[in-house]
């Protein structure tokens, strides 16, 4: 806060000239106080450990060059003023003696600078080894002890283009494998959770700013990131390395949980997916339960701060609990269509792979987010849409508007998404959704909770 | 300046601020970068070496170590003539220069030979290709960039073979750009028809029955008359004829272009050693 | 010993009647017109050549940015789309390093080196030619794509930096890569060139006295910077060759699943990309290091420790490439050594800064415009130096990297630094060049602009990055708290613009219009103030004798020495046969032209034997056959030239002013 009230004074002038530009009444949304850096990625104002050594260690720098800035500064400021020449006799004045330096001046500035440099390389290094991997977890062993005492949990992230899976090797289902999410990291207070970093396509950066500094995701290398969350929370985070098309919108959120709430989540999401109750068979065809789908504006946000409860941490608790006035004939048509139109190919909805009859329809695919709790989810689309019922249209509808070259839209390796190419090599629709399919597949989606 | 010219220094150039030629500098900064980029591949090579994934082809069971020392001997050789044409140069000597040069490139040539004929047998007989593993992969780029560089070598050796014949003074007018051409497409296909020739040959031997050597010969028969009348060519085309302009003025060319000859040949000792003999301890 | 500059070792007597050549051995003689600036050696001209061209280049840069800058100006903006965003970032980037900073650059070594030197033109004025028509070239292929359809071709849009695997086949199979890959090597292959004569030139053409410790601090800047490109450049060129491998012949050098490694590129990337910043600044640094001691009237402060820096500065260069990796998990012992290695590399940057403003100290500084850019070039450098220092610490990086706080880092730099420090010496020679000064009023109006306008869109980034804005984002969302200085930074990014307009307009209506000035109008230190403006081909009527450092200081001092000296030098010279001028050569401009045939044919080629396979191959091969005729003829027609007989009196030094 000393800094950002220092900054604050240093920045008046740039404030004063976009005033004068009459900019601020251009702006949709308001930060004018935005030079405290406050928002939902900042890494000023940060709540863990490993974020909160590399902020100490960026004070340092700033706090030794603005010093030296001032120091120099001002010494080329006063030899500007100073030696000016101002007069015609002044331009005209013999030339000054023609003096070459001095060596000992020199040394004495070498010698300062190098000192300078010691303060900042000190912290720098025992910064370097606390965020390198978790504190006493040199060895294999010794951070499984750290496990067993609860202390250290272990998360892989694997990054995709343009979304992220989130596997918990410590959670086995049967069957399974390790539990699997998507997009949103759920993690248990206090533990240094110890994140193996891996992707299968091309490089990623994993970027919690308020937790921790980033760690890229390269191929055919096994990179690791820890962190700790000091209170419950919810937190964004972003790809940092540019990943082709849909860089810009490849986000995610973790969310952070006391033991009690995340032995809950836990236990919830190691159920197989939900099945909406009474689901009366033979039911007439239901009806759309929504207006037809409103028309969105390219890169409309898809997300605001007006989360339903007063932070977004009880917006997603509120997402745990089933959506109010569920219509079961509509998911179970959903669910259908889910099978139908191919989605099962890419996605998994665990325990939802029979259909109504009992008949095996697929073992959902793994190349796609996990669907089998997105209902429980705050976001869709890589962390892009607020997951309501207008986003997930939005979103199905016609994916690629959302998230240009999105792999739903045109397939991933032999995988035909909405778009497939002709023998000619043209792309050609292959999935079609009418305006009922999405209203069924949008309340099946959002059951799945 | 004739009087000047009897008495040149090879090794001080004094129109230069540090004595060095202009053209010898130039060469020794060139190769200075050159190291980088075999540096680089060398690199690239040693560090997939380190890193190879499961399953990846053993090298011992690709490399042929005896034809590979047998290439390297060659270029070594190649290297000396190499020497003895900047040698004779700087003593005036045009004729023995002309011959260490065609040495240079026949030795030269021998060894491209020899690779055309390793990667042959790498991607026939032991199934290692450019794209179906990492030492394919590192070791068709690493070797073929240096015979690249072998191939430019032979390539500059013909052109400052048949630039030793362009007449004094401008005489034979217009037509010495052409003449020169012809000089050097004779002497070019003259290598590469009989390289072709030897390399058909060794595999018909290989293949140890008659019936490869009849079809080898109805096939070749045509190349070995090519390269026959290229040959011809070159003798033709360098029968003495009149004052030349190619004295010992231009030994720092034929000493600039022995540089980078003999750092392809050191470049060559680096890979032979890191590439093959490294595989043998 | 007369000092013949251009030491053509085949120097002969018979030249200067040379026979009647036919039309394939023609040497063009044109003094104007396009054949003339096609066939020109003149470093003089060529030099031009490169600048005109690097602006141009810096324009169209210039405009890809205020594109970004309009895109971001809101957020969920829609002007672009994420693919021409894209496009947008990786052009503006690639644009203004390798088509507009050192080209730039390399037009001041070009017009300014050889006359600081003493010399009558480079080491070797024909592969002059050819490396400034190879960047054209490059800079053609890489450009070609924006002409073309944007789903099979396109503008290269993989990042200036293009990280495998993302630039492979796989996941861009568009021609757009191709472009960018063999734009390069040609850059690559007209930069190594350039730097090889720059490197003959300064080493073996120096005036008679010119010892190196008397070299001007840019002639020094210009050495350091050569060496930096020799042995930089190899490495991309290797990891371009690599990926081009990759693309087009299924080799497996950053193919994951035949086990390559991705990271290797970014290891042989930054093994080039960090010297490359150097390459970017140094020249820049030399032209301060001129300016500062011209309008200060006094000698530059520390000249040995100012070179010893910056020689320090371009060796430290090649140990710190892992600095733009720290996120990529090197390990904790490897990121503390690159991490201490780059604080090491403040030390001499630092260095450099003292002197210049020891330099200023006790001097009687004239404020003129160069003078307004250079002052500004030292503010702004050390607001990015300092930035720089910031990023050094790992663990903070590890923060900052990718966020928009590099972004306003290393714009402090290449636009604080290198740009303010190009477009003082555009000033600062403009009066040499072509014999006209720029108002001052205009100039600093020009000055005022740009630097009020850079301020105002770089300095809020610094906030944006360390609120947690990612770079080469096409979009984001209103309510992370990033629109009001997204907001500034474009209005400030416009401002920048203007000013750069107003720079440019005033630049081209002085080169008409302006006011005419005599020789030496600043009053300068170096050997090129010593001769008339605009200077004649041969440069130097007398190749000058060096006596001291700030040679042309001296002679204005010791005027009646300096005279007779010259007036025997010039005897003998004329006695030698006059001053020997090299023909022009159409030659390089043919080769450099068969590379860009060749280098299209093999942009275009399709891996998979596609239909029109065919010609293709064949216009690569047309090329490759054009490149031969050239180097051919270039190398059968020889470094002849003709002797030059100036008449007349240019060569009086002013009496020294006060």
């Amino acid at each position: 806060m000393r800094l950002t009230s220092l900054l604050k004074k240093l920045f008046r002038l740039d404030v004063c000239a976009f005033l004068a530009l009459g900019g601020s009444s251009l702006l949709r949304a308001s930060d004018a106080n935005w030079f405290v850096m406050d928002g939902h990625q900042s890494t000023i104002f940060v709540e863990g450990p490993v974020a909160r050594s590399q902020t100490n260690l960026f004070y340092v720098t700033c706090w030794v060059t603005l010093v030296l800035f001032i120091l120099v500064g001002a010494v080329l400021a006063y030899a500007t003023v100073k030696f000016k020449a101002r007069t015609a006799a002044d331009e005209h004045a013999e030339p000054p003696p023609q003096g070459h330096g001095n060596p000992l001046v020199e040394m004495g500035l070498i010698a300062g600078s190098v000192l300078a440099l010691v303060v900042i390389a000190i912290p720098t290094l025992t910064a370097i080894w606390f965020t390198y991997d978790v504190p006493g977890a040199d060895t294999k062993a010794k951070f499984e002890e750290l496990v067993q005492k609860g202390e250290a949990y272990e998360v892989n992230a694997i990054g995709y283009q343009w979304w992220f899976k989130f596997e918990y090797p410590g959670e086995q289902i049967n069957g399974f494998g390790s539990l699997v999410t998507a997009n949103e990291l759920v993690i248990p207070v206090g533990k240094a959770i110890h994140v193996n970093l891996r992707t299968t396509d091309v490089i990623h950066s994993f970027w919690i700013p308020k937790l921790a500094g980033k760690v890229d995701m390269i191929p055919n290398r096994a990179n690791l990131l820890w962190f700790k969350a000091e209170k419950p929370g919810y937190y964004w985070g972003q790809c940092a390395e540019y990943c082709g098309d849909s860089h810009a919108v490849m986000r995610f959120r973790v969310i952070a949980l006391g033991p009690k709430e995340y032995g809950e989540w836990l236990d919830s999401q190691l159920q197989a997916a939900r099945v909406a109750p009474v689901a009366v068979a033979g039911a007439a065809a239901p009806k759309a339960q929504f207006a037809a789908l409103r028309s969105f504006k390219q890169n409309e946000p898809g997300i605001t701060d007006k989360f339903e409860g007063p932070t977004p941490l009880e917006a997603w608790k509120k997402k745990q609990l089933p959506e109010e006035n569920e219509n079961a004939a509509l998911i179970a048509q959903g669910r259908e269509l889910f099978a139908d139109k191919t989605c099962m190919n890419c996605h998994t909805i665990r325990g939802h792979s029979v259909d109504r009859n009992g008949q095996k329809v697929s073992f959902g695919g793994i190349t796609a987010p996990d669907l089998t709790h997105v209902g429980a989810r705050t976001t869709i689309a890589g962390g892009l849409l607020e997951n309501n019922r207008e986003q997930l249209q939005r979103w199905i509808h016609n994916p690629g508007d959302v998230k240009p070259g999105n792999k739903m839209y045109f397939g991933v390796g032999a995988m035909a998404g909405y778009m497939k190419k002709d023998d000619g090599g043209h792309w050609v629709r292959n999935i079609t959704l009418t305006d009922a399919d999405e209203a069924a597949l949008t309340a099946y989606i959002e059951s799945l909770k | 300046m004739s009087s000047h010219a009897a008495t040149i220094d090879h090794h001080h150039d004094p129109s230069t601020s540090t004595g060095i030629p202009n053209k010898k500098l130039l060469m020794w900064a060139f190769l200075a970068s050159d190291c980088m980029f075999f540096g680089s591949l060398i690199s690239t090579h040693l560090i997939y070496r380190l890193h190879p994934p499961s399953g990846s082809i053993r090298p011992l069971d690709v490399f042929d170590i005896q034809l590979t020392s047998f290439s390297t001997f060659i270029l070594l050789m190649s290297s000396l003539m190499m020497a003895l044409a900047v040698n004779a140069i700087q003593k005036g000597n045009v004729k023995s220069c002309r011959w260490s040069l065609l040495t240079t490139m026949f030795f030269g040539a021998i060894f491209l030979g020899c690779q055309v004929f390793e990667f042959n047998n790498f991607v026939l007989e032991k199934h290692m290709t450019l794209s179906n593993s990492l030492l394919g992969t590192t070791f068709f780029t690493l070797t073929g960039t240096h015979g690249c560089h072998v191939a430019i070598g032979v390539l500059w050796l013909g052109l400052m073979y048949v630039r030793s014949f362009k007449p004094a003074g401008g005489q034979g007018g217009g037509g010495v750009w052409l003449t020169t051409l012809l000089h050097l497409g004779a002497l070019f296909g003259a290598l590469v028809l009989s390289m072709k020739f030897v390399i058909e040959l060794v595999w018909a031997l290989q293949g140890f029955n008659g019936y490869a050597m009849a079809g080898f010969m109805g096939r070749e028969f045509l190349t070995l008359a090519g390269a026959l009348v290229a040959v011809g060519g070159c003798f033709w085309l360098a029968r003495p004829a009149g004052a030349i302009d190619f004295n010992e003025k231009h030994a720092i060319d034929v000493e600039s272009m022995g540089l980078y000859w003999h750092f392809v040949d050191i470049v060559w000792i680096v890979i032979f050693t890191a590439v093959y003999l490294l595989e043998y301890l | 010993m007369a000092h013949d500059t251009t030491a053509k070792s085949d120097f002969s007597p018979h030249e200067e009647h040379a026979p009647a050549k036919t039309f394939v051995l023609w040497r063009p003689k044109s003094p104007t017109g396009l054949m003339d600036w096609l066939t020109t050696v003149d470093h003089k001209k060529i030099g031009f050549l490169y600048g005109f061209f690097a602006l141009i280049f810096f324009l169209v840069g210039g405009v890809e940015a205020l594109l970004i800058r309009t895109q971001l100006m809101f957020p969920n903006n829609t002007v672009l789309t994420a693919q021409q965003y894209n496009t947008m970032f990786t052009m503006h980037g690639t644009t203004m390093i390798f088509l507009a900073v050192m080209p730039l650059s390399a037009a001041f070594f070009n017009f300014i080196m050889p006359l600081q030197i003493g010399a009558r033109d480079v080491a070797f004025p024909r592969l002059n030619a050819f490396s400034l028509w190879t960047f054209v070239a490059g800079a053609i292929i890489l450009n070609i794509g924006w002409f073309l359809p944007v789903d099979r071709w396109g503008a290269p849009d993989g990042g200036w930096f293009g990280y495998a695997p993302l630039t492979s086949k796989t996941f861009i199979p568009k021609h757009s890569i191709d472009f960018w890959v063999m734009g390069l090597q040609l850059l690559g292959v007209a930069s190594i060139a350039a730097s090889l004569n720059f490197i003959v030139t300064i080493i073996n053409m120096r005036a008679p006295g010119m010892t190196m410790m008397r070299l001007p601090v840019f002639v020094w800047m210009t050495i350091v910077t050569s060496f930096l490109i020799i042995l930089s450049f190899p490495a991309i060129t290797i990891a371009l060759v690599e990926l081009m491998m990759d693309r087009n012949f299924g080799t497996n050098f950053f193919e994951v699943s035949g086990g390559g490694m991705p990271i290797l590129w970014q290891h042989l990337f930054w093994v080039f990309g960090h010297p490359e910043v150097y390459i970017l600044i140094l020249p820049a640094m030399g032209i301060i290091s001129e300016i500062l001691p011209c309008f200060s009237r006094k000698p530059l402060y520390g000249y040995p420790i100012v070179v010893f820096s910056g020689a320090c500065i371009g060796f430290l260069g090649f140990a710190v490439w892992s600095h733009h990796m720290f996120t990529t998990g090197m390990g904790a012992v490897a990121t503390a050594a690159f991490a201490l290695a780059t604080m090491c590399i403040a030390v001499p940057t630092g260095v450099k800064i003292f002197n210049w403003i020891g330099t200023l100290w006790g001097g009687h500084l004239q404020m003129r415009t160069p003078m307004m850019f250079a002052l500004g070039f030292i503010w702004m450098f050390m607001l990015g130096g300092f930035s720089g220092v910031m990023h050094s610490a790992a663990p903070a990086d590890a923060q900052q990297q990718d966020s928009y706080f590099v972004i306003a880092h290393f714009h402090y730099v290449l636009i604080g630094g290198s740009i303010f420090a190009l477009l003082a010496g555009i000033h600062y020679w403009f009066p040499l060049i072509f014999g006209r000064k720029v108002s001052e009023f205009w100039g600093k109006l020009s000055f005022w602009l740009i630097f009020i306008g850079f301020n105002v869109t770089f300095f809020p980034q610094h906030f944006l990055g360390l609120n947690g804005m990612p770079r080469r984002t096409f979009t984001y969302d209103p309510n992370m708290g990033w629109n009001t200085a997204n907001f500034i930074s474009t209005m400030g990014a416009y401002l920048l613009g203007l000013g750069i307009l107003t720079y440019f307009i005033v630049m081209v209506y002085t080169r008409f219009k302006g006011e005419r000035v005599k020789q030496d109008v600043w009053d300068g230190r170096t050997l090129e103030w010593s001769i008339p403006n605009p200077p004649p081909e041969y440069n130097f009527r007398v190749i000058p004798t060096v006596h001291a450092r700030d040679a042309w200081w001296y002679e204005k001092h010791h005027q009646e020495e300096i005279a007779k000296e010259k007036a025997e030098h010039e005897q003998a010279e004329a006695a030698h046969g006059g001053i020997h001028m090299p023909f022009q050569s159409i030659w390089p401009f043919v080769t450099s032209f068969g590379i860009l045939i060749a280098a299209i044919g093999v942009t275009i080629f399709d891996s998979d034997w596609s239909p029109g396979v065919h010609w293709k191959l064949g216009l690569s091969l047309t090329g490759g056959l054009v490149m031969f005729i050239g180097i051919y003829l270039w190398s059968l027609e020889g470094a002849e030239g003709y002797h030059l007989h100036p008449e007349g009196d240019d060569h009086k030094p002013d009496a020294p002013k006060h």
